[in-house]
């Protein structure tokens, strides 16, 4: 056991350099505290290591998926994914949790999907408007301000969207979204025709430069996936926006392949720091702090404090609650060939790297009326453009038939990705695994998961959705509408919006953090990052990650300020 | 990911993790049955698994991209697959054919490859060559690279059958699986692409343009045809 490397003792430790550790890191620096962050993953520079401009024929297996890289070879993610050696995770029988787990600065920002809808009034209250799960102790109106300050600060193109849960954004938030594509113009006419709405998505992606003394940050070019990472800024990672910013305050310290094992404690109930592991060496360090932040990610942020404190019950668990309540969004996939856009003419569809429309939920009325068999929403993401025919929309045919097959197919497929809101459940939770240590010795996690009828039915609902989309547009369906909904749902942890395992509340007996992250029983520790969701909604947590974060620590360095901590 | 960031890689994970049994209609004919256009049907062997090798790992070089393992086809096995990348993609006025193109030697890294889904296709491939040589003998004395062109053609005919049983459903999957992996080497290289008529892959500054007024014109025409209305904004 060494002291750590900072030589100064920090007044916060931030745990974790992903979207919330990296919002921590900017603001607490901005309001003039020296922090120290400890990443458990290697350092990573996006402008020597991503390889934006590669053909994909330049990859191993043309950059295929592999158990090496799950989202291909150039995906930014590098060093961890679903596993990581030496560090396992279990399950219990039958569940089959998925754990995806980068381990490097950046986190998830580095590759993500960067579709950041703002969650709506219903989103914050859902036990109030069916009687499920629980309600968060803020509501959207605490959260807009955040919102339209996070929106700005990350840059997101995007419009209104101007329906039931759906908020829209002040004027000065967003920049404009890129042009709609053929599928998408397909994709609106058609959905539209049918009372389903399409509206541009919101997406962190500059469309307008973002000039900075420190981190400026360019349009983008329109060319390249941006799962790759981006040299020029224009896709939100914190490797190239907050961590540079709040390095260049001169308060902020970043050790790397610092695996955090445990929040250290005093006699009175409060945090002193941590203990990490050096993932190269193998040394136990402890560093030492005035407060601790957790933004580790739900999973690991819930490990480390379930391996804290008291033996078997862990830190911050007067409630009993750490661990409970994991969710994942719902996600399944659907796609047809549509005949009428075969052999359609050739442009640049290149476009940002996502989607540019999506389709939001639209049935909360229908919902309210007990019309549907499912509580809770769910969106489609929209892909299909121009690139090479998967082998399903391919005639079994060989020679000069199959080259004109493979011209006429290129760009005629159409996929509908549906992501929706899982109820928290009893059967869903992730506890320490007693038997089974990760390779520096700290004690694994083991997941539960199971999914209740509401997300069964919901999909099941989504599908029949989907279908009648591709069978108005005369699309032939390539995905078998007789499989059992539920052997089309992604597993637990596919999605990767794991979410809620100290989630927050208004009583301390029945949640583990306040609605700014604080822990009920250590007044100086925050948790900022997705387990403290006391909902998943359907919509992708970053944005309200993000937002979360700041929030919680602009509070954090307010009570600076007024000597809580001195 | 969420899966929108899988968007660009879509169709090359489908080509790689798409069950084949999805195009195959239940097998209706008796085991060992004969098709007209091949006689009597080759038993299907066997094939050697890859020798121990390592993958890439989890923290390759992004800007230097290297395969990490060695490449395993015999010659014999390499001149056999080219020549059916020249008959499955063969060259015409606007491309050159698959074999002449060298996407043999993608097969090659492909099979070669130490991960599951690529072992599974190894078995496959390994196995269809050797089988095409067993047939070919079989029903010509000669092994496949040395009959004629029609006559392989007409072997490759009977193995693009709609509805393969018996001791043709190895050999059928075979072909398939071959046709999907020159699909994905072929049509990912800058000459597939062109041949595709692949627009893209170039920095554009300023905002996204959107479709060109072909682009729109076709739309158009097909939002009429739908009875969707012409709305192309």
């Amino acid at each position: 056991m060494s002291r750590g490397p900072a030589t100064a003792p920090a007044d916060v430790i931030i745990v974790g350099s992903g979207a919330a550790g990296g919002m921590a890191a900017y603001s607490l620096t901005k309001a003039g505290l020296r922090c120290l962050m400890l990443e458990a993953g290697r350092d990573y520079d996006p402008q020597q290591e991503v390889n934006m401009l590669a053909p994909e024929s330049d990859a191993p297996l043309r950059g295929s998926a592999t158990p090496d890289k799950p989202f291909g070879y150039f995906d930014a993610t590098v060093d961890g994914g679903w596993e990581v050696d030496g560090e396992p995770y279990t399950s219990t029988e039958g569940s089959g949790f998925r754990w995806w787990r980068p381990r490097m600065l950046g986190g998830r920002t580095n590759h993500w999907g960067r579709h950041v809808p703002r969650w709506g009034a219903y989103d914050f209250k859902p036990f109030s408007r069916d009687g499920l799960g629980v309600d968060w102790p803020i509501g959207y109106d605490d959260v807009a301000p955040y919102y339209d300050r996070v929106e700005k600060m990350i840059g997101v193109n995007g419009g209104p969207i101007g329906l039931e849960n759906h908020p829209d954004s002040p004027a000065d938030c967003l920049m404009p979204p890129p042009a709609p594509r053929v599928p998408e113009l397909l994709l609106k006419a058609t959905a539209e025709s049918m009372g389903i709405p399409v509206r541009a998505a919101h997406t962190a992606v500059l469309t307008r430069d973002m000039p900075d003394p420190v981190a400026p940050r360019s349009a983008c070019f329109n060319a390249t996936p941006c799962s790759r990472g981006c040299t020029i800024g224009a896709m939100f990672q914190t490797t190239t926006s907050f961590l540079p910013m709040a390095k260049a305050t001169g308060r902020l310290t970043v050790v790397t392949d610092a695996m955090v094992a445990r929040v250290l404690t005093n006699q009175a109930g409060r945090a002193t720091g941590v203990e990490y592991v050096d993932r190269k060496t193998g040394v136990r360090h402890r560093v030492s702090a005035r407060a601790v932040v957790l933004a580790a990610g739900t999973g690991e942020t819930t490990r480390l404090l379930l391996n804290s404190g008291e033996p078997g019950r862990g830190l911050a668990n007067a409630s009993g609650e750490l661990g409970r309540n994991l969710t994942d969004s719902t996600g399944a996939s659907f796609s047809a060939f549509i005949p009428g856009l075969a052999d359609r003419p050739r442009y640049n569809e290149d476009g940002i790297g996502g989607q540019h429309v999506y389709i939001p939920f639209w049935l909360y009325q229908e919902q309210q009326r007990g019309e549907l068999d499912f509580a809770r929403g769910y969106h489609f993401e929209v892909w299909g453009r121009f690139g090479v025919p998967s082998p399903n929309v391919l005639p079994r045919v060989w020679g000069a038939d199959l080259k004109k097959a493979v011209r006429s197919a290129s760009g005629a497929t159409i996929g509908l990705s549906l992501r929706g809101e899982m109820i928290p459940n009893k059967q869903t939770y992730c506890e320490i695994d007693p038997g089974v240590k990760d390779r520096f010795g700290i004690p694994v996690l083991r997941f539960a998961f199971r999914f209740s009828r509401h997300e069964v039915n919901q999909v099941a609902h989504g599908r029949r959705i989907a279908h009648a989309l591709f069978e108005r547009m005369n699309g032939r369906i390539l995905d078998d509408p007789s499989l059992p909904p539920e052997k089309i749902m992604a597993a637990g942890g596919e999605i990767i919006h794991e979410l809620g395992t100290a989630r927050m509340g208004t009583d301390a007996r029945t949640s583990v953090v306040d609605s700014y992250g604080r822990a009920w029983d250590v007044d100086n520790l925050v948790l900022m990052d997705g387990a403290i969701f006391a909902s998943g909604a359907h919509k992708n947590p970053t944005l309200t990650i993000l937002a979360l974060a700041l929030r919680a620590s602009e509070q954090l360095a307010a009570r600076f300020k007024s000597g809580a901590f001195a | 990911m969420t899966p929108s960031r899988r968007t660009t890689l879509q169709w090359m994970i489908a080509a790689a993790a798409t069950p084949l049994a999805r195009w195959m209609p239940p097998a209706s004919a008796a085991e060992g049955a004969s098709t007209p256009l091949l006689g009597p049907i080759a038993d299907w062997p066997g094939a050697p698994p890859l020798p121990t090798t390592k993958g890439y790992g989890r923290d390759p070089t992004l800007m230097e991209p290297k395969v990490a393992w060695p490449l395993t086809l015999t010659r014999a096995q390499r001149t056999t697959i080219d020549l059916l990348g020249d008959m499955i993609l063969p060259a015409d006025d606007v491309s050159p054919g698959a074999g002449q193109l060298g996407v043999g030697a993608f097969i090659d890294e492909w099979i070669s490859a130490p991960y599951p889904t690529q072992q599974g296709d190894r078995a496959t491939v390994l196995g269809g060559l050797d089988w095409l040589d067993r047939q070919s003998i079989a029903q010509h004395r000669k092994a496949f690279a040395v009959i004629g062109e029609p006559m392989r053609g007409t072997m490759l005919d009977a193995l693009c059958a709609a509805a393969p049983a018996g001791k043709l459903e190895m050999p059928v999957k075979f072909i398939d699986r071959l046709r999907h992996l020159f699909v994905l080497g072929f049509y990912t290289l800058p000459e597939g692409k062109k041949d595709m008529g692949y627009v893209g892959d170039q920095p554009t500054e300023g905002p996204y343009p959107g479709p060109s007024v072909d682009a729109r014109t076709h739309l158009a025409a097909l939002l009429a045809e739908l009875k969707l209305g012409v709305r192309t904004t």
